[in-house]
């Protein structure tokens, strides 16, 4: 059972540190004045008046590197349980031949990325 | 389906009702940020289930995967789009119909399965990244292989259409 | 435990994984008035694609933990898929290098990567490997269906496929989820032999995973009521992606439903058949009805193509509780509709790619009085819609009359009936078309010109469609062997 206690104390330091937030904010609400305004409401913007919708014009080059790490995130999944057996498993030669054909074909997806300039990021 | 000891037992109900309740708050929220930020309660949640029922490997993958890159690429599509924020901005007032069919299909599948599994004890024993390893690499080596071809699908896909050109 | 590794057997797919990888590393190192060499390089790939498949002829190999098994069945469905393929390529190189030319390499890899799905999925024995298969060929769809980015048709096109994909994707993996928690396997066999017990012969659990799982495929082939998608998205992907999808992306649907319901859901045939008998009249009459009212010629060959979804979901719906003698006919019905369907399907739409490029509305109008323009083209064209409508002797007729004799001979009779009915229906807006295209005038008179790799194609596809009308023993020959159904 020490795979439950191992999580259990995972799970009880998680619940701990959450707690800490938490009973640090509700002290805060329950302690502080509650005067709302409608000037204190409005959004931060240096001190002026704020002007516009709330969202800044945000570059696709974001959603691209996001999307690359996802997809290299993935690869990096597979990666582990095979280190973790690569000398136990046979044939060796097979089972690095199938990691090494994963990961060239995303190898190709790099270059792909690369050629099309999609890892600059000032243009 | 019940557990063979009373702490895990409760470690999954409590993290079941979380998920529950994250994801009832996914659907029913009015300000999408808000949805994606419980979309992290229900994932982790699902991650927690995981590791509970043994399913260690499994567990960190999904709380690595989902959480970690698939909500970042969820805000920043929201950023990209510049989704309408607050009132009835993301709204159709077909809510009460989807919450009926959403409750029948919910009973009725909890009925079907408690059904079939209704009785069943399963002794919890936690799997090993190593046998997923082993699995993985002897059993399972073609679907691997084709979801490397997938993946690069879509990313080349995914570049193409967000391409400046 | 070392597992068999049997590479002639899987040699089709590295041939063209190969060549999918190949064409998009060269692609990065073209200009871009050269890159429509990159068609010439998918084209070799999947012609070695296709000799390597025959080399495979007559052997029967499983292979990666029985997972991945080649028979005729496979066999049959490699070669169609190839052959597909091969046409697909020769009808898009034009439209792709005058429309997108800049992406086209993509384009390939993406189409390549679609084929290598559907190569896998003819195959495919387990649960597992049919829904990564699935998804590989779903998930360059998605991408392909959007890929005139400016236009906002082809973006709503794309977001629609994607949503009803993912959605039926998700349904599907429940379900096999759940029957795997029942019967303890992925591989099919292995979860025929385990339901073939009279206490899971109707077990509500196995029944409602059966209709999840038919609901992701029923997405696949566009039945009702999940066919809401196929309209829209036939309109609004470039055409060439619009008959990739009608014609490519249905039959690897049916690869996998035909090897879904017979090895691994044959016992519970008679749960399934009446599901199958309303969705195919279902399927049937929305389809020719509503393609009566169409006005653009893509939207109306996407309703005739669920219509002719509808066909192909009968056999299916007549083996409730059959001996195997029925099951066996009727599942080579259902595989030769899908067959010659495919390439008369794949004519239609080669011409409507050669009307395109002079017009892009893809009005119906647009085709009045082509015969005085384009005579060869629109001769063509006349024997692709009276092929799809079922007129001897062309191919289509074949295709229906087998289907119709599968559900003579299951005790099916009023599933004939209403194919008939369907049919004459069917042969009301394909007739319309023929006519305004000989009798009415052309509004402009001009020479559209064919080019040689279109003209080549629909060449071919018209010799074939005429060639089974005419000797239909020679493709009645391959289904019937290929059969899954176990004796």
């Amino acid at each position: 059972m020490s795979y439950y206690w191992q999580y259990g104390t995972l799970g009880a330091l998680t619940a701990v540190g959450g707690a800490f937030v938490v009973i640090a904010f509700l002290g805060n609400r329950l302690m502080r004045p509650r005067k709302p305004r409608v000037e204190k409401a409005t959004t931060y913007e240096c001190g002026m008046d704020p002007v516009g919708e709330g969202w800044s014009n945000t570059h696709i080059r974001y959603y691209l590197f996001a999307f690359l790490f996802v997809i290299f995130d993935v690869e990096s999944v597979f990666l582990f349980p095979w280190a973790v057996q690569l000398e136990k498993l046979r044939p060796q030669g097979t089972v690095l031949v199938e990691m090494i054909v994963f990961i060239g074909i995303l190898a190709i997806g790099l270059l792909y990325a690369w050629k099309k300039k999609v890892l600059e990021w000032v243009k | 389906m019940i557990l063979a000891a009373t702490g895990p037992e409760i470690a999954f109900w409590g993290f079941a009702v979380v998920a529950g309740i994250a994801g009832f708050f996914v659907v029913g929220s009015r300000n999408v940020v808000h949805a994606a930020l419980y979309l992290v309660g229900v994932l982790g949640s699902v991650g927690a289930i995981y590791i509970v029922l043994g399913a260690e490997f499994v567990g960190w993958v999904q709380i690595l995967i989902y959480v970690g890159a698939i909500v970042v690429l969820l805000l920043f599509g929201i950023m990209l789009t510049k989704a309408p924020i607050g009132g009835v901005a993301l709204d159709n007032n077909q809510r009460p119909v989807a919450f009926i069919v959403a409750a029948t299909t919910f009973g009725g599948l909890t009925w079907i399965i408690w059904r079939t599994f209704g009785g069943t004890r399963i002794r919890l024993s936690p799997t090993r990244t190593a046998q997923i390893g082993n699995s993985l690499f002897t059993h399972f080596v073609l679907p691997f292989e084709a979801v490397s071809v997938l993946l690069l699908a879509a990313l080349v896909g995914a570049i193409v259409l967000a391409r400046r050109d | 435990m070392p597992t068999t590794l049997d590479l002639h057997a899987v040699l089709p797919e590295i041939i063209l994984s190969g060549t999918l990888l190949a064409v998009l590393v060269v692609d990065l190192f073209l200009r871009d008035e050269r890159k429509l060499w990159n068609s010439v390089i998918a084209m070799a790939g999947v012609l070695g694609s296709f000799w390597a498949t025959l080399t495979l002829i007559g052997d029967h190999r499983a292979t990666f933990n029985g997972m991945f098994v080649v028979d005729s069945f496979a066999l049959l469905f490699k070669l169609m898929f190839l052959a597909v393929a091969a046409l697909v390529i020769l009808i898009s190189a034009n439209y792709l290098d005058e429309g997108v030319r800049s992406t086209q390499g993509e384009f390939y890899f993406l189409l390549l990567s679609s084929f290598l799905g559907m190569l896998l999925m003819a195959s495919s024995r387990d649960f597992l490997m049919l829904f990564v298969a699935l998804e590989l060929v779903s998930a360059p769809g998605f991408l392909v269906a959007g890929f005139k980015k400016r236009d906002a048709r082809s973006n709503e096109a794309a977001v629609k496929f994607f949503l009803f994909g993912v959605l039926s994707t998700a349904v599907m993996l429940f379900g096999m989820s759940l029957i795997y928690g029942v019967t303890k396997s992925t591989n099919l066999v292995a979860v025929g032999q385990a339901l073939a017990h009279p206490a899971a012969r109707s077990e509500p659990l196995i029944v409602a995973s059966i209709l999840f799982i038919v609901a992701g495929f029923g997405f696949k082939v566009s039945a009702v009521p999940f066919h809401f998608w196929a309209p829209d998205t036939y309109e609004g992907s470039p055409v060439p992606v619009a008959a990739f999808l009608s014609v490519a992306s249905k039959a690897a649907g049916f690869a996998g439903l035909l090897q879904l319901m017979f090895v691994a859901f044959p016992h519970q045939s008679n749960v399934w058949a009446p599901g199958f008998a309303i969705m195919a009249v279902a399927t049937m009459t929305l389809g020719n009805i509503v393609a009566l009212a169409q006005t653009n010629i893509v939207r109306l060959l996407a309703y005739s193509s669920i219509a002719q979804a509808g066909y192909m979901l009968l056999p299916f719906a007549v083996v409730g509780g059959a001996g195997p003698a029925v099951m066996r006919q009727a599942f080579a019905a259902s595989l030769t509709y899908i067959l010659i369907y495919s390439f008369m399907n794949l004519g239609a739409f080669a011409v409507v790619i050669v009307v395109n490029r002079k017009r892009s509305s893809n009005l119906i109008a647009d085709y009045d009085g082509l015969m005085s323009r384009e005579p060869g083209l629109t001769t063509a064209m006349l024997f692709f819609l009276l092929s799809l409508a079922g007129i001897p002797p062309l191919a289509g007729f074949w295709a229906k009359f087998f289907v119709f004799s599968a559900a003579i001979n299951g005790n099916a009779a009023w599933l004939a009936a209403v194919m008939v009915l369907n049919s004459v229906i069917g042969l009301y807006y394909y007739l319309s078309i023929g006519a305004r295209m000989v009798l009415r005038p052309a509004e402009d008179q001009s020479r559209i010109g064919v080019p040689f790799a279109l003209a080549a194609a629909i060449i071919l596809l018209v010799i074939i469609v005429v060639a089974v009308g005419v000797f239909p023993d020679f493709f009645n020959h391959f289904s019937p062997r290929s059969t899954l159904v176990a004796l």
